[in-house]
């Protein structure tokens, strides 16, 4: 990689807004950044034909099969040299007959995090100091507080001499809107119970209609997925999941080639680069070949359950039929397929 | 493991001195750790090994040394077994990870059963009533917590009186500690259902309609000894959780988060 070239493409690549944004820079003509690429005195490396590539390359939906195939080979070379192992770039599609839907029993979380440590882990989120990047979050809800002394006796704000509705200030059973933060030496605490949430797949989902330059979409098996390479990182979508479940990569991602896992997907667990949005995708490079995420596998007491909506003998198909099940926000009509369940 | 405590003065019976288990609960994690634990902090743990050449067994939280990814979700484990009841694994590959060896590492159970436990050195009880515990308290670490069905259930309605290797299903016949989903689903009928569905407990593998799938059995997340875990009536036992996530920048402490909203009111 020439000298020119580092500087424009940072060391992991960098994002097509920037991209586009330097390159115009160097060519004051306004000639395009191809142009100036293309005649780089030493263009032979892999490497920049690659990068080239790669910054032009279509919206992923619009492409042709070998478009995909090609733009997929390209980022396993790339990965495979950066990270020093083996990389697969997988770009299987969406399985007929299939659309995920997830389950999670409330009753039993006890808040350990596990899931969200395992799923950094499979998904090659960023970590470190600088940076770090995780894709579920639980929430700790405090259960409240129910004792004679904890009422306000009064019934009346004395600052403000007029009632406002009751113990409006002071009341029973105050509970927290849900820490994000909690850091007790053991869980499950006595007071309270956890709420995990990540992306919900929904079937009408915000984040897609808002996205400008349509990057972000459903496919079939009714995953929100995000080609990372179109992203502009305006992000407008983080604005408007109501689930707060996308993540914005505000420096360059810190990813150890040791603890990349190799295992990717195009549109899922594939090193992401500054400056694009990223979220669960139900981990698409295990579920499209069959296998259980990450977080329904390492949750040790086996509190997530999730399969194919569409085959009434599956895990989460027998959870809505046998279970008390209810969704966040559902009076947005969004349609997630993230059910939370009760005994 | 088997005993019997009543309110008031501990009357505790001694019957099987096996299982010396608790000894791994309230460690913390050292960096070097061999072992991690899969479920039950020092009742399911797993050794890494490498399956092929950089692809280990298990990958461990450094942290709380629990297992956060599985490279081959079969391994180490069998069969599940006949199961008499028809469900999904009547026409998929099920399997279970073997409980005896977790159960009877150190050998204890086998040595008891052969050498005092097998219905002649220690004469066989002779009703299934609750009687001081006279021995064993110190290698039976449970000793004084058993908690099952709120006094209910006795050593000898889960063990076998005379085999200890084995438990007993509601007839007397001997029962695996492999599947103690047979004996546990006995009281537990609806969980059992449930479990058998697939939508109680933990499973890994293949979420795909006839692919393998390895199922957790019973023990291997409760504790059948202290299922009520105290006051907390959890089932639970208690575990180290992840650390927090990173704060924001510019944020130093998470305290907003902390307070009941009382401030904002006054
Ligand atoms: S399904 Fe996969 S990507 Fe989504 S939260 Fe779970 S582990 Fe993470
Ligand atoms: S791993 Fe399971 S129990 Fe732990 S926080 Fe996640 S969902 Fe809850």
């Amino acid at each position: 990689m020439s000298k020119e070239e580092t500087k424009v493409k940072g060391p992991n690549g960098t994002s097509r807004r920037d991209f586009l944004r330097k390159a115009g820079s160097y060519t004051a003509a306004s000639l395009s950044g191809t142009a100036m690429l293309l005649s780089d005195p030493k263009p032979a490396k892999a490497t920049a034909n690659v990068s080239w590539a790669e910054h032009f390359q279509k919206n992923y939906r619009l492409m042709t099969d070998e478009e995909k195939k090609e733009a997929v080979t390209r980022l396993e070379h790339r990965y495979s040299e950066e990270f020093g192992k083996k990389v697969e770039v997988d770009d299987a599609p969406a399985m007929d007959g299939v659309l995920f839907g997830y389950a999670l029993n409330i009753q039993k979380c006890i808040g350990c995090r596990r899931c969200v440590k395992a799923c950094v882990a499979e998904n090659n989120q960023s970590r470190g100091e600088n940076q770090q990047i995780e894709w579920i979050r639980v929430l700790r809800m405090e259960k409240g507080k129910f004792s004679a002394e904890d009422r306000d006796r009064q019934g009346y704000p004395e600052d403000y001499g007029v009632q406002v509705g009751g113990n409006a200030y002071k009341p029973a059973g105050v509970v927290l809107e849900g820490q994000h933060y909690y850091e007790p030496d053991l869980v499950p605490e006595k007071d309270a119970f956890y709420l995990p949430m990540q992306c919900m797949q929904c079937e009408k989902p915000p984040c897609v209609k808002v996205c400008p330059v349509r990057t972000t979409y459903r496919d079939p098996d009714g995953i929100v997925v995000i080609d990372y390479n179109w992203c502009i990182g305006c992000r407008m979508c983080i604005g408007a999941c109501p689930y707060w479940a996308r993540r914005f990569n505000w420096g360059e991602p810190d990813l150890p080639a040791q603890e990349m896992n190799p295992d990717t997907h195009y549109l899922g667990n594939r090193p992401r680069m500054k400056g694009v949005v990223e979220k669960c995708t139900f981990c698409v490079q295990r579920t499209r070949k069959g296998r259980w995420t990450a977080c329904v596998e390492v949750c040790p007491v086996g509190a997530r359950k999730m399969g194919n909506l569409l085959d009434p003998e599956s895990d989460v198909r027998k959870v809505l039929a046998s279970k008390k099940v209810f969704r966040l926000r559902a009076d947005l009509n969004t349609y997630p397929k993230f059910f939370y369940f009760m005994e | 493991m088997t005993i019997y405590h009543l309110f008031g003065p501990v009357i505790s019976l001694c019957l099987l001195a096996a299982a010396s288990v608790a000894s791994a609960a309230g460690d913390t994690v050292r960096k070097d750790e061999k072992t991690c634990f899969e479920s039950r902090k020092g009742l399911s743990q797993v050794r890494k090994h490498e399956i092929e050449p950089g692809v280990m067994n298990v990958k461990c939280s450094p942290i709380t040394g629990g297992v956060l990814f599985w490279g081959d979700p079969f391994d180490g484990t069998i069969p599940m077994g006949d199961m008499p009841v028809e469900a999904d694994y009547s026409h998929e590959e099920a399997v279970v990870k073997p409980r005896e060896p977790q159960i009877d590492r150190n050998k204890l159970l086998t040595i008891c059963a052969m050498a005092c436990h097998n219905g002649e050195y220690v004469p066989y009880p002779e009703n299934k009533l609750a009687r001081p515990l006279r021995m064993h308290k110190d290698i039976v670490p449970d000793s004084m917590q058993l908690k099952h069905g709120k006094g209910a259930i006795w050593c000898l309605d889960c063990h076998h009186a005379v085999t200890r290797t084995k438990l007993i299903d509601h007839y007397g016949n001997e029962v695996s500690f492999n599947q103690s989903q047979k004996l546990c689903g006995k009281c537990h009928g609806q969980v059992y259902r449930s479990w058998r569905n697939g939508i109680h407990g933990k499973r890994i593998g293949m979420w795909r309609k006839g692919g393998k799938k390895r199922w957790w059995t019973c023990t291997e997340c409760h504790n059948p000894h202290d299922v009520e875990q105290g006051g907390r009536n959890s089932g639970f036992a208690q575990l180290n959780p992840e650390p927090a996530p990173m704060l924001p920048k510019g944020m130093s402490n998470a305290d907003h988060e902390r307070g009941h909203g009382e401030e904002h009111g006054r």
